[in-house]
């Protein structure tokens, strides 16, 4: 369906500096293939993305859409024509702030698809009923949340009866309690047979929902495969390092002075940013093994870490030149029931006590 | 509500006008009475000067007469000094005032010419002699000085011709007997004189009503021929232009509230009557204001209409990715809003559309869309600034093309951001054109300074032009209340 060879992205600045953001990519795209784009930030993952629709358009390269190189005689009706094949649903969503939800969805159909209103109307209902904000139809976008406005601009891009979607970073602007609601009508969706790019952070919905991922590192696809290859058994390191990057989150703590309100804090904004819901949990043992069973033991390194493809989450406690467990019998019989497990390991610097939560 | 306040403020403004209390008329036997009295006096006038030397008195400058005679009226003053020609009879009868003493002092008076012109003072001295030979000039002076004109419906009107090249005057007077508009034309003691006047040179005549300072301007950049209007020959004057033989020399006079005129007593509601029947109906009054209330629309109509889109234009200029494009429209934008209106609309008048031949009103246009395009411009800018930039890619990604785009989505979004702005600068610039006066265009306000002049009258021409500005601006403020009205998109 889409074929694209050597596509490339320069930007130009005003102090005669540039940037080549995309430096040649290749790939071809099925049709009803899935495919997430995952990277690290900054490599040109939304850029290669844009760079589809045309609304960042490549410097060099071609585009093939269907037989036709869509870079060579681009006038604003063909790329029009192209973007009506080509839906795209935003970051930060872009409804028509001055238009009821349900006029943001039938829109275009009636102005470009010349539907008649009655028509529209029933197909927008329809898909809102999709979403599930069929009853939001007639609200303005301003009264929605992120999570719902996200869902509206799905309907949105449905309308125009797209044969793809591109789909730009679309969790990203949400709070993490809206972004379960946004993938699973992006999961129904993959199961529907529409072709999809989705340029995600998600890994874990990366690996399930895709047929294929695309791993984007500085400039290029450095790595094309199914979701068993990229994730579970990546070729090159770069793939490697980044699906199995672990978040952590370090405090170091000297002696009984440490400021725990600010390692309560640090801890709640490390679990929102990777949606996690053990915080209070996390906290609560957190304090417990501080106050109770290593209360003499100063200083020591406290840890929080995920591993996002894994989703396991753990709190460790090292402490250096140690040789054995601080924990007392009683300690571990109190933290057992309370963990998925416990870990007490030596390491080349000290002790360190692991728990899985 | 609103209606009942501008009621009130009507009511309360007429008794004010009308108020007066039961005493005698002053009386004056030389001017050594005046000593200790408050005299009125318009600033910088002939009276002025010549009471500027006495310390034994209060003198008050007004900048117009009938600021003065108000003074007088409300009690502020105890005497006004002016002259006869110009406080007439009629006036001191609907005024209620009267002349008490005759001043010792004269002014000849006559027409003003351009400075080098040596033809048209002399054919004016030529005429005046026929005048005076025919004894026609005795017959002219009798007829307006000695207010035999006062009850007359119609005035004598001598007939001139109407082919060849118009001699222009830029007449300032519009006060009997020296000249003033009655249905339409003009009449008076110097327009005859004019008449006879242009008789013997063959020639039509072209009488524009201007304001002191655009007349000598006209005058001094030969967009007009001749000065008229009761000017008094003095040496600074004859310095910078040429003047006909006196044809009269008025004496100052003063004057005071005249205790027994009518004008004075009666009811409220006689007196209302009479300040309406004397401003509006008489000599169909009301034409002038109807006449000025379409002139403003029609100047503001067209300064909105090409203001907006010449502000297209400085917009996109202002955006333009070439430097000397946003250059030029930096500079346009300084340039407007450095400048008041009155002086670009002078300077593209008198000195930038001087030999063109556009008509005032014309000129007036421009000036205004001038302003209003700078405006305009910063409206736009503001308003399609405050469009997020994801909107138009929304619009893009599915599927419209770029004009597509900002027409259907842009531009609405922008619009109710815009609209509230582009209201007010609406309303502004119908409010500014109340300056065309200056360039001899006779809009709404030039309307009340007309009967004014006429009737001098001070409160009742301000307060029917007020009342008609804010019923225009309560109109316009209405039909964009209509535009702004939210609508379904589909």
């Amino acid at each position: 369906m889409i074929t694209v060879s050597h596509l490339s992205k320069t930007y130009h600045n005003a102090d005669g500096s540039s940037l080549t953001v995309l430096k040649d990519i290749n790939c071809e795209i099925q049709r009803g293939e899935v495919i997430s784009i995952i990277g690290p930030s900054g490599t040109g993952k939304s850029t290669f993305l844009r760079a589809l629709n045309l609304l960042d358009p490549p410097t060099g390269g071609s585009i093939i859409v269907d037989g036709e190189d869509i870079l060579v005689n681009a006038n604003a009706n063909a790329i029009a024509k192209l973007r009506q094949k080509m839906g795209m649903v935003f970051q930060s969503f872009n409804l028509f702030e001055h238009m009821t939800v349900l006029e943001n969805v039938m829109y275009a159909p009636v102005k470009i698809r010349k539907e008649s209103k009655e028509q529209a109307r029933e197909e927008a209902l329809a898909l809102l009923k999709k979403v599930g904000l069929v009853e939001k139809a007639d609200v303005y976008p301003s009264s929605l949340s992120g999570g719902q406005k996200q869902r509206v601009a799905i309907a949105r891009a449905l309308a125009m009866h797209p044969e793809a979607i591109l789909f730009d970073e679309p969790t990203s602007a949400l709070d993490p309690t809206m972004v379960g609601e946004v993938l699973s009508v992006i999961r129904q969706l993959a199961k529907s047979g529409l072709t999809m790019l989705i340029v995600t952070h998600e890994m874990r919905f990366a690996r399930d929902v895709s047929t294929r991922i695309f791993f984007m590192n500085e400039g290029i696809i450095y790595e094309d495969g199914t979701p068993e290859q990229i994730f579970d058994h990546p070729v090159h390191s770069a793939t490697k390092a980044f699906v199995n990057r672990i978040q952590k989150l370090v405090f170091e703590i000297d002696s009984d002075d440490f400021d725990y309100l600010q390692i309560h804090t640090g801890i709640n904004q490390f679990c929102l940013k990777y949606n996690l819901t053990q915080g209070e949990h996390a906290y609560a043992l957190i304090k417990e093994v501080l106050f109770t069973h290593m209360l003499t033991i100063r200083p020591l390194t406290l840890r929080m870490t995920h591993a996002e493809l894994s989703g396991v989450t753990a709190v460790d406690f090292m402490v250096e030149n140690m040789d054995h467990s601080p924990l007392s019998d009683a300690a571990r019989a109190s933290l057992r029931p309370q963990v998925k497990d416990l870990i007490e390991e030596p390491t080349t610097r000290g002790f360190r006590v692991k728990l899985i939560i | 509500m609103k209606k009942k306040w501008i009621y009130l403020l009507l009511t309360a403004c007429l008794l004010w006008s009308c108020s007066g209390n039961e005493e005698q008329t002053l009386v004056l036997n030389s001017e050594a009475d005046l000593s200790g009295l408050r005299i009125a006096t318009q600033s910088g006038s002939c009276y002025d000067i010549e009471l500027s030397p006495r310390t034994d008195i209060e003198l008050q400058r007004f900048n117009t007469l009938s600021d003065a005679i108000q003074a007088l009226r409300h009690g502020n003053a105890d005497v006004l000094l002016n002259d006869e020609m110009a406080l007439n009879a009629y006036i001191c009868r609907e005024q209620g005032i009267k002349p008490i003493l005759r001043g010792e002092k004269a002014y000849p008076t006559s027409f003003m010419f351009q400075k080098d012109d040596k033809v048209f003072p002399e054919a004016f001295s030529a005429t005046l002699k026929r005048l005076k030979a025919e004894g026609t000039y005795d017959r002219i002076i009798d007829y307006w000085l000695n207010d035999r004109y006062i009850d007359a419906d119609t005035f004598p009107s001598i007939p001139v011709p109407t082919e060849g090249e118009p001699i222009r005057v830029a007449n300032v007077c519009a006060t009997a007997p020296l000249s003033f508009m009655s249905g339409g034309e003009w009449y008076g003691l110097e327009m005859d004189l004019l008449r006879e006047f242009a008789n013997d040179l063959n020639r039509p005549l072209d009488i524009k009503f201007y304001d002191v300072t655009a007349a000598i301007m006209s005058i001094k950049t030969n967009k007009a021929d001749i000065l008229s209007g009761g000017v008094f020959i003095t040496p600074e004057r004859q310095q910078e232009f040429s003047f006909g033989e006196p044809y009269y020399d008025f004496h100052s006079t003063y004057f005071a509230l005249d205790r027994d005129s009518e004008n004075n007593k009666g009811g409220f509601v006689a007196r209302c009557k009479h300040a309406i029947q004397k401003n509006l109906i008489a000599e169909d009054r009301w034409r002038f204001v109807t006449d000025g209330l379409l002139l403003t629309l029609i100047i503001s109509f067209f300064a909105i209409l090409f203001g907006s889109l010449f502000g297209i234009v400085v917009y996109r200029m202002g955006e333009s990715r070439l430097r000397w494009a946003r250059s030029i429209a930096k500079v346009y934008n300084g340039f407007i809003a450095g400048i008041p209106e009155l002086v670009l609309l002078l300077v593209l008048f008198y000195v930038v559309f001087a030999k063109s031949g556009l008509s005032a009103e014309v000129v007036a246009i421009i000036a205004f869309a001038m302003c209003f395009a700078s405006s305009a411009a910063d409206i736009y800018k503001t308003a399609l600034d405050a469009v997020p930039h994801g909107q138009t890619e929304a619009g893009l990604a599915l599927g419209f093309t770029p004009v597509q785009t900002f027409f259907n989505i842009i531009f609405p979004q922008a619009v109710k951001r815009g609209l509230p702005l582009y209201k007010g600068l609406c309303i502004n610039i119908l409010k500014a054109t109340s300056i065309v006066g200056y360039i001899a265009i006779q809009d709404l306000t030039r309307a009340g300074d007309l009967i004014r002049s006429r009737t001098f009258d001070a409160l009742v021409p301000l307060l029917v032009v007020t009342v008609l500005y804010f019923l225009l601006v309560w109109l316009l403020t209405a039909l964009f209340n209509l535009a702004t009205k939210k609508k379904k998109v589909l």
